[in-house]
């Protein structure tokens, strides 16, 4: 019992690393992805928006951290220590699936909100931060969701570069301890608690939404 | 006779090559009350949405003096914001001051719905959105209002309460274009009848002077109808 409990001391070493992971990933995922998407339905660099989001979702995201981590030092000079690589890469990719997920939610809001707006004279960018992101941000919660749970997930890949998330710290006292069962269920363990709370984070703040 | 406040010359507009405005001319002069009749498909809500600006003509000119508010068949109120907060919006953006909330109150109070300040959107019946969105326009301070099937899924209690409610706008000095397919409605409000088919104006009317001759209107509206059989 001792054992297990200084066991999940050593892997919870990881969660630092992880949260940060999960926390920056998700705010460039959502700030750079809600850009994304405005500026392609407002028809700023679609051709670009189209290319960018194609080649993300369709390579594998190890392959771009990879890139950022180990090749853009050669390649531009750019030199980025674990974190932030992986806080960039998993950023980057997440706002690929945003910016899809949001235009979807765009796209199916009435045309009549952006035209009331345009009748009171509501200034672009406020049309957008007030009128049109909250409540397409609303209609895709459950979306979003699931995107920070994929999110936090995939943080697992950040031992490619050496990163000591759970899932790392879980392999580290696995080869210490010649014994793989223990370490890695209290990996997964994590992991789903982890989920639970986003859960129930998410519930939490839908449910004050429907609130009215 | 004043100076006209909207003057629509030869506006054309088409979507897609099938023409819906085919050279409306009008003028309307300030503080009246012009209702738009016509069969469905006529160009109604294609006229007010030129004056509007949300629609632009192909060819012809419409000038507006002033300010022009414009209600939406559906409202279009901010389903996010609560009653007081979509009235205030976009006001605020603009005088940070606290008149537009006391603009807000007085509107509030003066249509009844004071007590649903707090309220969203979705809590309100068909006649409670419709004075918010009423309210929302009135606070930019419009000289022309144009408004899209305002009595369109209320009942004749809540319609004749529209037709208070807009006599009141008047006494604002709001002048008044109603696109509507309800002829009873219009010819309780309204100083001028206009009768739009096939994107032209077919009658005219003004309804000041003759009390008596609805027969023309009548009769307009039977052989559209019939054609559309
Ligand atoms: N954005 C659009 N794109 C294509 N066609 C349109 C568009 N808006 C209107 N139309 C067409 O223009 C014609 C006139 O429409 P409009 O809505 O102005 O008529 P209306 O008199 O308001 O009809 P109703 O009484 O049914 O509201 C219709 O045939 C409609 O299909
Ligand atoms: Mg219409």
């Amino acid at each position: 019992m001792e054992a297990f409990f200084s066991h999940c001391v050593y892997v919870g070493r990881g969660l630092a690393v992880t949260l940060e992971l999960l926390a920056g990933g998700f705010f460039i995922g959502a700030t750079l992805g809600a850009l994304l998407a405005v500026l392609r339905y407002n028809g700023v660099g679609v051709a670009f928006i189209k290319g960018f989001v194609s080649l993300i979702r369709g390579t594998p995201l190890i392959l771009q951290l990879s890139l950022i981590y180990f090749a853009a030092p050669g390649l531009i000079g750019l030199r980025l220590e674990m974190l932030s690589a992986g806080i960039i890469a998993f950023g980057i990719n997440s706002a690929a699936y945003v910016a899809e997920i949001l235009r979807g939610g765009i796209e199916s809001l009435p045309l009549g909100q952006f035209e009331a707006a345009q009748t009171l004279e509501i200034p672009r960018f406020f049309l957008w931060k007030d009128i049109i992101l909250p409540q397409v941000f609303r209609n895709i919660f459950p979306s979003m969701v699931n995107e920070v749970i994929s999110l936090l997930k995939e943080t697992a890949l950040i031992s490619v570069i050496g990163g000591l998330d759970v899932m790392r710290a879980a392999s580290m006292l696995s080869a210490e301890q010649f014994t793989y069962f223990m370490p890695l269920c209290i990996a997964g363990g994590y992991y789903y608690l982890l989920v639970l709370l986003i859960e129930w984070i998410g519930r939490t703040i839908e449910r004050s939404h429907h609130q009215h | 006779m004043s100076a006209p406040i909207i003057s629509i010359n030869q506006v054309h507009k088409a979507f897609g090559g099938a023409p819906v405005l085919e050279g409306v001319d009008l003028s309307i002069v300030g503080n009246s009350i012009v209702g738009l009749a016509g069969p469905s498909g006529g160009g109604k809500s294609t006229l007010l949405r030129c004056i509007q600006g949300l629609e632009k003509p192909d060819s012809g000119t419409i000038l507006c003096q002033g300010k022009v508010g414009f209600m939406f068949q559906d409202f279009q109120l901010f389903p996010h914001m609560t009653v007081l907060q979509n009235l205030l919006y976009a006001p605020r953006l603009k005088d940070k001051s606290v008149a537009p909330r006391q603009r807000a109150e007085e509107l509030l109070t003066h249509l009844k719905i004071a007590s649903k300040a707090d309220s969203f959107p979705d809590r309100l019946s068909g006649g409670q959105k419709q004075r918010v969105a009423l309210a929302r326009c009135l606070m930019t301070n419009p000289n022309v209002l144009l408004c899209d099937e305002p009595t369109s899924g209320l009942d004749v209690v809540t319609t004749s309460d529209i037709v208070s409610l807009l006599q009141t706008v008047r006494v604002m000095g709001v002048t008044m274009v109603l696109a509507s397919h309800d002829l009873d409605f219009l010819t309780q409000i309204s100083d001028r009848i206009i009768f739009l088919k096939g994107g032209r104006i077919l009658l005219d009317q003004d309804r000041r002077q003759q009390t008596d001759s609805l027969d023309s209107l009548h009769a307009l509206y039977r052989t559209s109808l019939s054609e559309e059989e």
